[in-house]
C-alpha cells in the first residue's frame, strides 16, 4: 500500500500541510517536540479514526482552532476525517461519500506504527495488549469491530444494571453479551493459534535465544468450562458470578478481562523481562501486526517508524532491518531526531525537516 | 425576557431545532395573521387537554380506547408490540397490518435508568392473560441491542401464557442496493435467510 497525498489541517501542532508523499516514503528529521510524532499520528488517524496514542479527538485539535482535518490518497482510495469541537462531530468520507459507520472505512488505509512507547505493550497492563489485539483484528477481520462494539454496549448496560442493584435487568443483557463474547474470544484465540510460533521465530531472529511464548488467557475461573468460548459457557460464567458482580457493580468475567500472555522460557515477560527483552517482544508484535494485515488484506501496510532504531544495539538493528525488509516491503515513513539515528538501509528516501509544526523539503 | 425570546426559547427545546432555527421560526410566526397564531396556540393546547394515552394499547389518542383499538374490523387477536407510539404511524403507513398494537414506552436501558418495570410490560401481560383472545404477539422493537434485549425480556414474560410470540425480521431494505448495505445488516440478513418457495 502506498500513500501518495496527505493533507493535514490544525492537527496537534501541525497547522497546514499539503504533501505529495514519494513512493518509497520519507525520512523526517526534527528535534523533539517539533511535530514528528504528530505527523505519524495524523497518518495513522486515517486507519482507525482514533488517536494512535489513545488521546481524545478534542485533544488532537491544534490550540485555539475549532477542529482538525486529515485526508490522504492511498492506492485508488481517498479517505478524509474531520472533527469539530463545538458539535463534537466527526465526519469520515471514503471516495467522497460520508460513512455513517466509521467501521465501514476502517482498514481502507493500512499502516503499522513502531514507537519506543510500544514497550508498554509488553511491560504494561493487560488493557494495552487487549487494545493491540482489538486493533489488529478490527483492521484485518471486518466483522470484528462491529461485534466488539456490541460487546462493549452490552457490557456498559449490564454494568449500569448491576450498579442499580437489579440482577434481573443485568441478566437481560447476558444473551447479547455472551453471543458477542463467543465471537470475540474465538477470533482472538484463532489469531493467537495462527501466530504464536511466528512470535517465537521473530524473537529468535531479533536475537533472543530463549523460547518466546504467546498465549491467550481468559479469566474464566475453574467451573469446568475452560477453553470453551461458546455463548452458553459465557452465560454460565456470568450466572456463576452474579452475586460477586452485584457486590462490585461491574461484570467481573468476559473478554474485557482477558489478556495476551507473553513469556520467555516460560516466565512472564511483563514481570521478569529485561528492558531489552520487552523491546524485542514489542517489535515482534508489530511485525506480526504487519504480517497479519498483509495476509488478510492482501497488501503490505505502510510502516511508520517513530525513532525506534536509536534504542537498539547495532546487532539488533541489523536483524530488525532484515526482518522488516520482508514483512514491510512497502512505503516507510521514518521519523528521527538526527540523520545519524536513521539506519543507512532506510536512508535512501527523500529527507524532510520538521520544525515548529512546519515541514521543509 | 421579551415575548420573542420566550417563544424562541420554547421552540429551541424541540428535538432537531437549534437556537438559530428557533429564532427564524419565531420571526416567521410574527409575520403571520393573528388568527393563524391563535389556531396554532389552540392546536398545541389541545395536545395537552384532549390527547391522552389509550388505556388499552398506550397509543396517543383523542378517544379512549383509541381509534385502532375501537375498530371492530381490526384483528384484536394479533398484537404488535412497539417501543414508541410514533412507531405505530410507521407501521400504519405500510397499510399491510390489520392487527392492534401495544406501546411499551421505550426500551430497557440501565444506562438511562430505565428498567423493565418502567415499561408497559405488565399491561401487555394482562392483555394476553385476559381470556385468551390474543393469538399472537409480534415483537417490533428496534433492531438495536437494547431493542433486542427488550424483545427477549418480553418474550420471557409472555412465555408462561402459551401465546405465540414472533419477532419482525431484520434484513435488507427494500429497493436498497446490496453493495451499499453495511456488513452487520448483510450478516443478519444472511443468518435470517429463508428457503424460496416456487
Amino acid at each position: 500500500m502506498r500513500l501518495s497525498q496527505l493533507t493535514v489541517r490544525q492537527f496537534r501542532n501541525l497547522a497546514s500541510l499539503d504533501l505529495e508523499i514519494p513512493e518509497p516514503g520519507v525520512v523526517i528529521i526534527g528535534e523533539n517536540g517539533q511535530g514528528k510524532t504528530n505527523f505519524l499520528e495524523a497518518i495513522y488517524y486515517l486507519v482507525l479514526f482514533r488517536s494512535l496514542r489513545g488521546a481524545k479527538d478534542r485533544e488532537l485539535v491544534r490550540f485555539g482552532e475549532p477542529g482538525f482535518f486529515v485526508a490522504a490518497v492511498a492506492g485508488a482510495h481517498r479517505v478524509t476525517a474531520g472533527y469539530e469541537t463545538a458539535t463534537r462531530r466527526k465526519k469520515v468520507t471514503l471516495d467522497g461519500s460520508e460513512m455513517s459507520k466509521l467501521s465501514e472505512a476502517v482498514g481502507t488505509i493500512l499502516a503499522v506504527p513502531f514507537s519506543p512507547a510500544d514497550v508498554s505493550l509488553v511491560g504494561g497492563g493487560p488493557s494495552a495488549r487487549r487494545r493491540y489485539l482489538d486493533v489488529v483484528l478490527s483492521v484485518s477481520e471486518p466483522p470484528y469491530l462491529g461485534r466488539l462494539t456490541e460487546l462493549k454496549t452490552a457490557l456498559k448496560q449490564r454494568n449500569a444494571a448491576l450498579r442499580r442493584g437489579r440482577p434481573e435487568e443485568a441478566r437481560a443483557f447476558d444473551g447479547p453479551f455472551a453471543r458477542a463474547a463467543e465471537y470475540v474470544t474465538a477470533t482472538r484465540r484463532r489469531w493467537v493459534e495462527r501466530w504464536h510460533e511466528r512470535f517465537r521465530e521473530l524473537c529468535r531472529a531479533l536475537g533472543e535465544p530463549s523460547a518466546a511464548g504467546l498465549r491467550y488467557r481468559t479469566g474464566e475461573g475453574t467451573d469446568g468450562t475452560e477453553g470453551t468460548d461458546d455463548a452458553d459457557a459465557w452465560c454460565r460464567r456470568l450466572g456463576a458470578r452474579m452475586e460477586r458482580d452485584l457486590r462490585q457493580g461491574v461484570t467481573t468475567v468476559g473478554p474485557h478481562r482477558d489478556d495476551l500472555r507473553l513469556s520467555l522460557a516460560g516466565r512472564d515477560l511483563r514481570i521478569y523481562g529485561s528492558a531489552g527483552q520487552q523491546r524485542t517482544a514489542a517489535i515482534a508484535l508489530r511485525v506480526i501486526e504487519a504480517e497479519t494485515l498483509a495476509a488478510t488484506r492482501g497488501a503490505a501496510p505502510i510502516a511508520l517508524y517513530d525513532d525506534v532504531f536509536a534504542e537498539l544495539d547495532e546487532n539488533r538493528q541489523a536483524r530488525l532491518l532484515e526482518l522488516i525488509r520482508e514483512a514491510l516491503p512497502g512505503q516507510a515513513i521514518v521519523a528521527a531526531p538526527r540523520d545519524s539515528e536513521v539506519p543507512a538501509a532506510l536512508f535512501d528516501r527523500p529527507r524532510w525537516q520538521v520544525a515548529g509544526g512546519r515541514l521543509d523539503r | 425576557m421579551s415575548a420573542i425570546d420566550d417563544v424562541a426559547a420554547e421552540l429551541a427545546r424541540l428535538p432537531g431545532i437549534g437556537k438559530k432555527t428557533a429564532t427564524r421560526l419565531t420571526y416567521f410566526l410574527l409575520k403571520q395573521p393573528r388568527s393563524a397564531l391563535e389556531r396554532l396556540a389552540e392546536a398545541i393546547t389541545a395536545l395537552g387537554t384532549r390527547v391522552a394515552a389509550c388505556s388499552v394499547c398506550g397509543n396517543w389518542s383523542d378517544a379512549d380506547p383509541c381509534g385502532i383499538c375501537a375498530d371492530a374490523r381490526r384483528d384484536a387477536g394479533l398484537v404488535c408490540v412497539v417501543e414508541e407510539a410514533s412507531d405505530i404511524a410507521a407501521i400504519e403507513r405500510s397499510g399491510e397490518y390489520r392487527g392492534v398494537y401495544h406501546v411499551l414506552g421505550g426500551h430497557v436501558s440501565p444506562l438511562d435508568g430505565i428498567g423493565p418495570e418502567d415499561l408497559r410490560i405488565d399491561p401487555l401481560r394482562a392483555r394476553v392473560a385476559n381470556g385468551g383472545a390474543v393469538r399472537e404477539v409480534i415483537l417490533a422493537t428496534n433492531a438495536s441491542l437494547e431493542g433486542e434485549v427488550t424483545a427477549t425480556y418480553v418474550r420471557g414474560v409472555l412465555e408462561p401464557h402459551g401465546v405465540k410470540v414472533s419477532r419482525i425480521a431484520l434484513g435488507l431494505p427494500v429497493g436498497g442496493d446490496l453493495e451499499y448495505a453495511d456488513g452487520l445488516t448483510i450478516a443478519r440478513a444472511l443468518a435470517a435467510r429463508r428457503e424460496m418457495g416456487s
